[in-house]
């Protein structure tokens, strides 16, 4: 019988981090055309030679693949194929009149008013362009009646870029090197590595198997908090993430007594100033950062040469 | 991998690739993909019917904010029901791709599949997308995507090896040249080696004239078996090795002056394709270099010059399109660069050299190509020999 081991999880700090992104979406001919239209209170359909009919518009048909035939102008009406509530608003499949296909959208009625088969129409935004929320929801419609499919005509230029943005926020997990590593930061201001399995220098950051003999890593040692670059190049381009105005060197360095790379940084006061006198096997120590420390990399403000 | 002769033999039959851009404003993602399997298809005399699998392979989802992109692509491409994956390596997507869709022949479970890779990166922030390859908690606030990284190294080669600004330049100086003639290729315009020294330190000593363009772009091949090959061309490209190794993040004899596991991957390819002397041998290669210094790095690793010699080769001139082993006539990167999908770029401009049929630029007679593909920081490298 295999036996579950004794273990349990264990409620322990986390470390946030945050990816903050923006984008410039390209949406394509059909999306593109389905958005430039919204604001006009038209619904852009695509119509496939098979017959079949898709909104909002797409420029590949979803069962095979095939290119859109025309444009057409679908109805504002349909009927709910399927809802949920979600926090408080209730979100719907809508089926429009003379189409193939469900889409989801905000239904604006209450969740015990609805059935599947309940006849609903759009209700329009004011002020709304270029989004599918130009289009506040659907309410139910009862007595209207079966829209038509129309053609388009003269379809408006499809929009080809929505700007667009990404906040993810995370909680990491330290684990139990980590979270000694910057426990002994924070509390001592000293860092402190894993032996490898069979020698005396430490790995940075310490882990628990040493990557070369994939064995168990050995003891914990403090190493110095002075070390070698190994790799260094001169950081002159502006970008968005960026934590420092450039110029600066980006450094990868040995601290002494460790055999891996701590990744830092290194003020500099100009380009030229930097290609003459950082280099690889340039000797650096750390300057940590004043005040109380927060148990991270960014306790160490950057490092600075010795004798440089 | 010991037994990576032991599949089936796999051959690209067909190829298709998008005009890559600096930004395609027209199509999404997936119109993208679709013009790359069109072509594809078309090229291998097939229709989406005649496939039996599919990867799709692309770079970092932050690049363009779609997760699971596979289930938007597969309807775009007509392969509803087929059997799918989505292979993701970084740079190496498009390769990773490919060697998953090589395994699917070789080991007999498909007899054709369509590999399509693609990025868009127009759309994102690329440096900063990339940086979060590294740890959260060691390195990431500093990074500056890899090119802070691959920057540093080369300095470290500068003195271990002479790779020098000069060598990198005249890299960069040939690819940009030869990608003038590419009609894939967005990024032509001729530079001189004075003018990349010239150029502006991004991440010295990586300057703007050492980079690549940021491009959208897809590309697709059709690997066969050797029994159905046959319907699609009768001068395939045959796949005589490939692998795809990696080393550890950061491990302490991780020296980054040879590419390590580039060079074990191209171990057991040459084992497999009978290579024994790859500048004699080769007719063509084509690399993926994200910055001039890493061909370079690569001419050593994949053993076309002995360790330290990189900036002989590349003066000699040995590797221009007229030289005896031309690496990159496509123009490699510097002509276009859509990330995820440049693995499959450098297999399909192989494959047509060994095919006989580069259009704008055939190096006569080629027979034996080799490819190299790559991505993390320095860390995932593969190649593969293509032969006629």
């Amino acid at each position: 019988m295999l036996a579950a081991p004794d273990t349990q999880a264990i409620d322990l700090p986390t470390f946030h981090s945050v990816i903050d992104l923006p984008y410039t979406l390209t949406p394509g001919r059909a999306t593109g055309t389905f958005l430039a239209e919204i604001g006009n209170r038209k619904i852009v359909g695509s119509h496939f030679a098979s017959g079949k009919i898709i909104a909002p518009a797409e420029d590949f048909s979803p069962d095979d693949g095939e290119d859109v035939q025309t444009f057409v102008e679908v109805p504002h009406t349909g009927v709910l194929e399927g809802y949920t509530k979600v926090n408080n608003d209730v979100i719907g499949l809508i089926q429009l009149d003379g189409c193939d296909n469900e889409f989801a959208h905000i239904i604006l009625a209450d969740f015990e008013t609805l059935a599947v088969g309940t006849r609903v129409e759009a209700v329009w935004a004011d002020g709304v362009e270029n989004s599918i929320l130009a289009i506040k929801g659907f309410r139910p419609a009862p007595e209207t009646p079966i829209g038509k499919v129309l053609p388009l005509g003269k379809p408006a230029n499809p929009i080809e870029v929505i700007p667009y943005a990404m906040k993810l926020d995370y909680e990491h997990a330290y684990g139990p090197y980590y979270g000694r590593m910057f426990d002994e930061i924070r509390e001592f201001g000293r860092i402190m590595g894993v032996r490898t399995s069979n020698g005396d220098d430490a790995l940075l950051p310490p882990r628990e198997r040493d990557d070369i003999t994939h064995k168990r890593t050995g003891t914990w040692k403090a190493c110095e908090d002075t070390g070698t670059i190994r790799g260094c190049s001169i950081i002159n381009l502006e970008f968005i993430g960026q934590t420092r105005p450039p110029p600066y060197v980006y450094a990868e360095i040995v601290l002494d007594g460790a055999s891996t790379r701590l990744i830092h940084m290194i003020d500099a006061e100009s380009i030229q100033w930097a290609k003459d006198n950082v280099r690889p096997g340039s000797r650096v120590r750390a300057i940590w950062t004043k005040g109380e420390r927060t148990g991270s990399l960014r306790d160490i403000e950057r490092f600075e040469l010795i004798d440089g | 991998m010991s037994n990576i002769t032991h599949g089936g033999h796999v051959a690209i039959v067909g190829v298709g690739q998008t005009h890559h851009a600096r930004r395609r404003t027209d199509v999404s993602q997936a119109g993208l993909v679709r013009e790359a399997v069109d072509r594809a298809l078309a090229d291998a005399n097939l229709s989406m019917e005649d496939i039996d699998s599919i990867v799709v392979a692309s770079g970092p989802v932050l690049f363009a904010a779609v997760n699971q992109p596979e289930k938007w692509v597969v309807n775009a491409i007509g392969a509803q029901n087929k059997p799918v994956v989505r292979v993701t390596s970084g740079g190496g997507a498009g390769f990773a791709g490919a060697l998953a869709g090589y395994y699917q022949v070789a080991g007999g479970f498909a007899e054709r599949t369509l590999v399509v890779a693609y990025d868009k990166l127009s759309e994102g922030q690329l440096q900063y997308s990339i940086s979060t390859l590294y740890d959260p908690f060691w390195g990431r606030e500093f990074a500056v995507g890899i090119m802070g990284f691959s920057a540093a190294y080369w300095r470290a080669r500068m003195d271990a090896l002479g790779h020098t600004e000069e060598a990198a330049a005249m890299v960069a100086v040939k690819n940009r040249m030869n990608a003038i003639a590419n009609p894939y290729a967005h990024m032509k315009k001729e530079v001189t080696v004075e003018e990349v020294l010239a150029s502006k330190p991004l991440c010295w000593p990586i300057k703007l004239l050492d980079v690549p363009p940021i491009s959208d772009g897809a590309a697709a091949i059709v690997l066969a078996s050797e029994k159905v090959a046959a319907k699609s061309t009768t001068r395939p490209a045959w796949i005589q090795g490939i692998a795809y190794c990696c080393e550890a993040d950061n491990a302490p004899e991780r020296s980054l002056m040879l590419s390590e596991p580039l060079a074990i991957a191209a171990r057991h390819v040459y084992r497999a394709a009978g290579i024994t002397n790859p500048r004699r041998q080769f007719d063509v290669v084509e690399v993926q270099e994200p910055y001039s210094c890493f061909e370079l790095n690569y001419y050593e690793s994949l053993g076309l010059c002995p360790p330290g010699q990189a900036a002989d080769l590349i003066a000699s001139g040995a590797t221009q399109l007229d030289g005896d082993i031309p690496v990159n006539p496509s123009g490699g990167c510097m002509g276009a660069n859509p990330i995820g999908a440049v693995g499959i770029i450098r297999l399909i401009e192989a494959a047509t050299q060994v095919m006989g049929r580069s259009e704008s630029h055939q190096i006569k007679d080629a027979k034996l190509a080799l490819v190299q593909s790559g991505g993390g920081w320095a860390n995932l490298r593969g190649c593969a020999v293509l032969s006629a």
